[in-house]
């Protein structure tokens, strides 16, 4: 009997990115019932405190993202390797879309709490400046140069986040600014059990669909550089077959 | 869920935040996969193994 070879899938997914889709959806589900409808209102900002559960995972799992794509850039200016570069290029993208979220669901949270949408504090700016870096670094990542020069240009890009990153998270303390403290990472007992809780349970969801996000799209990026490999191939075969039609035959004779 | 919702001080603000936040994870997540399906087809079978 011979083995058979399983088809190859035509699409990005994988046993590990439906387990992880799953899990993802069924976690909204149940971070959109513990944050809606089973943790209490707070006692100061009433049920605006709702959206905790996804402006503080979402801004979170964005540092995360940023530190995946500044360690991978790293990575890749040492080893030159496509999948240090294809990584980096993911994390970034998944970087910018938390940013994204984090400024707008902080900026709704903004407006019955602080009474404005917008302010022009340290944390604010500096979140935005850190968004406009990540928006440029997805047109570095789109500019025709060589390949090689633009992953340069990206991991150096990707380098210089981490420092923006940290002025992001440093920002409450060393400037005075309308948004709170840090909080959760010190492990502050005045939130409340159930509230803590939804707030856990929304990190790990979040985690996950992140990780879930970050697998499809590094797939994506690899069967970009793959198809773009396969396009030049192709395009070089042709320009020598026109060439020199007889080489052209002894290419594909050989094949 | 919704009538949870409805009955909430800064219900329009809270379903903001949650429907954008489903709404643009959802979105990307849909484009990602999309463009791994066009893009899978533009390539070998053996480019595409995931393990």
């Amino acid at each position: 009997m011979t083995p058979t070879t399983p088809a190859a899938p035509t699409s990005t997914a994988s046993p590990l990115t439906r387990v992880l889709g799953i899990l993802s959806a069924a976690g909204l589900v149940l971070v959109a019932w513990l944050g809606l409808v089973a943790s209490p209102r707070d006692a100061v900002q009433k049920d605006a405190v709702r959206l905790m559960y996804v402006h503080v995972p979402a801004v979170t799992w964005m540092y995360v993202a940023v530190f995946v794509c500044a360690f991978a850039s790293f990575m890749w200016l040492r080893k030159r390797s496509d999948g240090w570069d294809t990584l980096a290029a993911a994390a970034a993208e998944i970087a910018l879309v938390l940013t994204a979220l984090g400024l707008f669901t902080g900026s709704v949270w903004g407006r019955p709490t602080w009474g404005v949408y917008w302010v022009w504090d340290a944390r604010l700016t500096s979140t935005a400046i850190l968004f406009v870096l990540l928006l440029g670094y997805q047109a570095l990542r789109r500019y025709p140069a060589e390949p090689e020069s633009r992953s340069r240009m990206a991991a150096v890009l990707g380098l210089l986040l981490v420092p923006n990153a940290a002025i992001v998270h440093y920002s409450v303390d060393w400037w005075r600014s309308l948004h709170q403290d840090a909080t959760v990472s010190k492990i502050d007992v005045s939130i409340e059990g159930n509230m803590l809780f939804t707030l856990a349970v929304s990190f790990v969801v979040m985690g996950i669909v992140c990780a879930w996000l970050l697998v499809h799209r590094f797939r994506t990026g690899w069967l970009e550089r793959a198809a773009e490999r396969h396009h030049l191939d192709a395009a070089l075969a042709e320009r020598r077959a026109d060439a020199d039609p007889s080489a052209g035959v002894a290419v594909g004779g050989a094949r | 869920m919704s009538a949870a919702v409805l009955a909430m001080t800064d219900a329009g603000y809270v379903a903001a935040g949650w429907v954008a936040t489903i709404a643009l994870l959802g979105g990307y997540a849909a484009a990602v996969i999309r463009r791994g399906r066009r893009l899978s087809r533009a390539v070998p079978p053996e480019e595409r193994r995931w393990s």
